[in-house]
């Protein structure tokens, strides 16, 4: 009995470090990570500190993504926040082969076509930002403050469907956190289910 | 080639696959230009005479094919059938569950059914539970899923035909997800009969559907809520002889973020799941899901027990809505009927003996005695009144009624009262108390009188209470929902009602002319009235074996002992006649014996008394009643019949000899197959007061029949007769029947 303990033990110790999926909770410090984007230059979320920080996961072949990138949503939004001062990581944690995993070049040509407005696009092929995030779909949103706290986890809006005549009507929670913040007050959603196609990681 | 022309994209083509083929065949011998628009053409042909299955398409593969089936060959009006959504996916593509997990989409269905049609809710098959990297959980199907759905159409059709459409949208995954859907129909003649159709599929997916949780013979489910976890424990040995068991969530709230719900724990005979929230409302104690069981994980042999979050057990519409007045009356009118009532009646007795021998007195002296006893009565109720709204206040679950007698202590000194009274109207003590025929005759002192007035009124209402009479139960309910000032009123309306007999005839002195005079006859009236007080005894014995066991009731009765000889010790050494150093060291005797033996016997023993568990008992055909037993037979589509009662119910006992087990309405019962569950309250159990108060009830007795899982529960009146059960039974029975017939 000890030993079939000590093994279950051992097993969730490794799978922990090498899935390391426990996502941050709200309120806790966001993990620090550091990618290059897609004209090469390294971004560190430290380097961001004092300021509001969006991390948005990505697949650009993902149809949940393609509902608010083809309907412009996610780029005005985009630009409506980094006009007022928010850092805006876009993150592709897909691994190389699958679908939505994206090179430099690929990357640079999605962001150009698609008219993106985020701060950088960066990529995550090792899946480790993902991973540290516990980061399952795209989109999945995570908002962090100007001291590194999370104060937002979960899904971009209320109806989980990669239909776009659903945006209109669904509370975008993004903006609805952003906005609250930015005004000083608290964020009144938290933490929501997030909706989305799954990250395709490196299987270890 | 592609058929229409148009370009490829990320969402559905509805195509039959013969397109293809039909432009393969046209490339050979007809000009470019015009193979496109025949090809179109030749298209919409195939599509408008294609049976009713339909594909999705991505970049030329194919990844699902859509076909709605139905369980029959015709369509007979009145009868349902099922209805199923048959995905085909190309392998490796998954659909998913009604809950999807971590990512994904469930499959959804928009019916658009003509007027009179109804239908069910989708019955999922136990899903497949994929595990990808990055710890991404996710419940669904692959290489084909039957979901089927009961539809009943309306009993007159017109037409020799019946068309019925669904929208089916959906989310298919491999390594990338792409979003479907189809409009699919089903055209059926309509029959007077029908035939089974697609009997193969149908019966494949119904082995995969979940089945109800079983009985707690075999299986218990315990949730509890562990900081931000819950846990679930399931103990069944049955269960855990399966090498591959898991649970699936089914979240309900909008709210609720589930984790991955992980098995804790497991032995021989238990097993115990930790479902983590990531965010959930702090007062979820539970959660609705599967518990699913194979011989290895995603078996095609898999099977599972659906748990739900709670057990719904609906109650019927509370206390009708009457005025208030009109329960006031009620409360007056049972007040008055409280002075029938068994527990009531040897109290009662004996005032009326105490205006017998007040005939000779003055009027105004037996008016005030009357009165006295009136106040009692009041005092007594007011004082339960401000005390039942006082715990209201403080938010505490209160009935009436139960509130006392299901303390074993209340009972036990309610015993010690009955009998001492009897002792003394034995004569094995005498007291001044009004009762002492010796005393009164020569009492003058009228103060004595009237406190012992007050004190009878106060001991008759005190017997009275667990009595809830007919029209006490819907009014006390009533007043519960009320304010504080209504409560106070009707108690006081009930007071009124119970003394209202004697403050009349102490009013009236002139209609005891028709009582016999004094004389010898009451002393063995007296001596006669304390077997009747015994009785009372026994009967409150008999309530503190129901609530203490066996045990419980001897080291009473031991105790009962002793206050007897103490009471003796009183009647033959305390007597006016003895000096008063005898009459103190016997007085001080006295006290020492009852309060050395209420330490050993009440403290010590009849403290530490336990009754066997009431689960276990189940007596003749009545089962005891749990809301999962209820749930469970109700599932299993039988009529269950509750009957609320305790042990110190007498209306409760009445109604059980007289009606329950007479001969007729036991055989009505066995006849129909009906399910007797019996809620014993004797001890308060919190779950059945709960229920009580549900059904607008302060106390017990209370009957419940629960016809069929979603029908309203039919609620019997506090008093039963023989024929309006018979009658309830039949009327339900038909109803169960026919409706049994109509879904075959």
């Amino acid at each position: 009995m000890k030993k079939k303990l000590l093994l279950t033990a051992l097993t969730s110790l490794i799978a922990a470090a090498v899935f390391a999926a426990d996502a941050p909770p709200v309120g806790s410090a966001a993990p620090d990570f550091s990618l290059p984007d897609a004209n090469g230059k390294t971004h560190s979320l430290s380097q961001y500190k004092g300021k509001y920080v969006v991390l948005e996961w990505f697949n650009p072949e993902c149809p949940f993504v393609k509902k608010h990138y083809g309907s412009s949503n996610m780029q005005n939004l985009q630009k409506e926040f980094t006009d007022k001062g928010v850092v805006w990581l876009t993150i592709d944690s897909n691994a190389p082969g699958t679908q939505g995993s994206l090179t430099p070049e690929e990357a640079q040509k999605v962001a150009t076509s698609w008219k993106t407005h985020e701060t950088a696009l960066l990529l995550d092929p090792e899946g480790n930002a993902g991973r540290a995030y516990g980061s399952k779909n795209t989109p999945n949103m995570v908002i962090i403050n100007p001291e590194g706290k999370v104060i937002y986890r979960g899904a971009i809006d209320s109806k989980a469907t990669p239909n776009p005549s659903d945006i209109p009507s669904s509370t975008n929670y993004v903006k609805a956190a952003l906005d609250q913040s930015l005004s000083g007050k608290s964020v009144s959603t938290p933490e929501t289910k997030p909706y989305g196609c799954s990250v395709k990681y490196k299987s270890s | 080639m592609k058929c229409r022309g148009k370009f490829a994209r990320a969402r559905t083509r509805l195509l039959p696959r013969n397109c293809r083929d039909v432009a393969r065949v046209l490339n050979i011998s007809v000009k470019l230009a015009l193979r496109h628009a025949t090809a179109g053409l030749l298209c919409w042909l195939v599509v408008a005479v294609a049976p009713h299955g339909l594909a999705q398409t991505y970049q030329g593969k194919e990844l699902v094919k859509a076909e709605l089936l139905a369980d029959t060959t015709a369509i007979v009006p009145g009868k349902p059938f099922t209805v199923g959504l048959l995905l085909r996916m190309a392998p490796g593509w998954h659909t998913y569950w009604k809950f999807s997990g971590d990512a994904g989409l469930p499959t959804e269905m928009k019916w658009k059914l003509p007027p009179g049609w109804k239908i069910g809710d989708i019955q999922w098959p136990i899903p497949l539970k994929t595990i990808d990297p990055g710890d991404i959980e996710t419940y669904g199907y692959e290489n084909e899923v039957l979901l089927m759905q009961e539809i009943t159409p309306p009993s007159k059709l017109d037409g020799s035909s019946a068309k019925i459409s669904t929208e089916a949208n959906w989310l298919v995954c491999e390594k990338i997800c792409i979003p479907g859907g189809a409009t699919l129909q089903l055209d059926l003649p309509v029959a007077s009969t029908s035939q089974p159709a697609n009997a193969d599929v149908f019966a494949r997916y119904r082995r995969l559907l979940p089945q109800n949780s079983p009985g707690p013979d075999v299986a218990r489910a315990d949730w509890s809520r562990v900081g931000s976890d819950l846990r679930l424990k399931i103990t069944s040995e049955t269960l855990v002889k399966y090498p591959a068991i898991d649970f699936f969530p089914l979240p309900e709230q909008q709210e609720t973020i589930v984790g991955h719900p992980a098995v804790q724990s497991r032995n021989n005979n238990e097993i115990v799941f930790n479902i983590p929230l990531e965010s959930a409302p702090k007062d979820l104690s539970s959660m609705a899901g599967l518990v699913v069981f194979a011989q290895q994980p995603n078996d095609d042999d898999r099977a599972a027990w659906q748990i739900t979050s709670a057990t719904a057990v609906s109650a019927a519409q509370s206390a009708p809505t009457r005025g208030i007045f009109t329960f006031l009356l009620f409360g007056f009118l049972g007040g008055l009927i409280l002075n029938l009532m068994p527990c009531v009646l040897p109290v009662i007795s004996l005032k009326i003996f105490g205006f017998v021998q007040q005939a000779g007195q003055s009027r105004q002296k037996i008016f005030r005695s009357g009165i006295a006893f009136t106040v009692g009565i009041f005092a007594w109720f007011i004082a339960l009144a401000i005390l039942l709204i006082a715990l209201k206040g403080a938010g505490r679950d209160v009935t009436w009624g139960g509130f006392q007698f299901t303390n074993p202590y209340f009972v036990l000194a309610l015993s010690v009262i009955v009998l001492v009274f009897a002792l003394n109207l034995f004569g094995v003590f005498e007291v001044s108390l009004p009762q002492s025929v010796t005393r009164n005759l020569l009492s003058t002192s009228e103060r004595k009188d009237l406190v012992g007035s007050f004190f009878q009124g106060v001991f008759a209402t005190v017997l009275a209470t667990p009595c809830t009479a007919p029209f006490l139960g819907t009014a006390l309910g009533f007043a519960f929902t009320q304010s504080a000032a209504i409560i106070l009123a009707m108690f006081i309306a009930i007071a009124a009602g119970m003394s209202a007999p004697y403050l009349l005839l102490s009013a009236q002195p002139a209609w005891l002319r028709f009582l016999p005079r004094p004389g010898p006859w009451m002393v063995h009236v007296k001596q006669f009235m304390g077997f009747l007080l015994l009785a009372t005894l026994l009967f409150l014995l008999y309530v503190l074996g129901a609530e203490r066991g066996l045990e419980g009731a001897i080291w009473a009765s031991c105790f009962l002992l002793v206050i007897s000889v103490a009471c003796w010790m009183k009647g033959a050494f305390v007597v006016p006649t003895a000096s008063a150093v005898k009459r103190i060291v016997v007085l001080v005797l006295m006290l020492l014996l009852v309060i050395g033996s209420a330490v050993y016997f009440i403290g010590d023993k009849f403290q530490s008394a336990k009754i066997a568990s009431a689960e276990s008992q189940s007596a003749g055909d009545w089962q005891p009643f749990t809301p999962e037993r209820l749930q469970t037979e109700l599932d299993q589509g039988r009529t269950v019949f509750v009957d609320f009662t305790a042990a110190w119910c007498l209306t409760c006992k009445f109604n059980e000899a007289s009606v329950l087990e007479s001969h007729d309405v036991r055989e009505a019962f066995e006849r129909h197959g009906i399910v007797k569950l019996r809620a014993d309250w004797t001890n308060g159990d919190p779950v059945i007061t709960k229920l009580l108060q549900q059904f607008g009830r302060p106390g017990v007795p209370l009957y419940v029949l629960y016809p069929a899982k979603n029908e309203e529960p039919i609620v019997f009146p506090e008093v039963l007769t023989k024929s309006m059960v018979l009658d309830k039974l039949e009327t339900v029975a038909r109803g169960v029947a026919s409706n049994r017939a109509a879904s075959r």
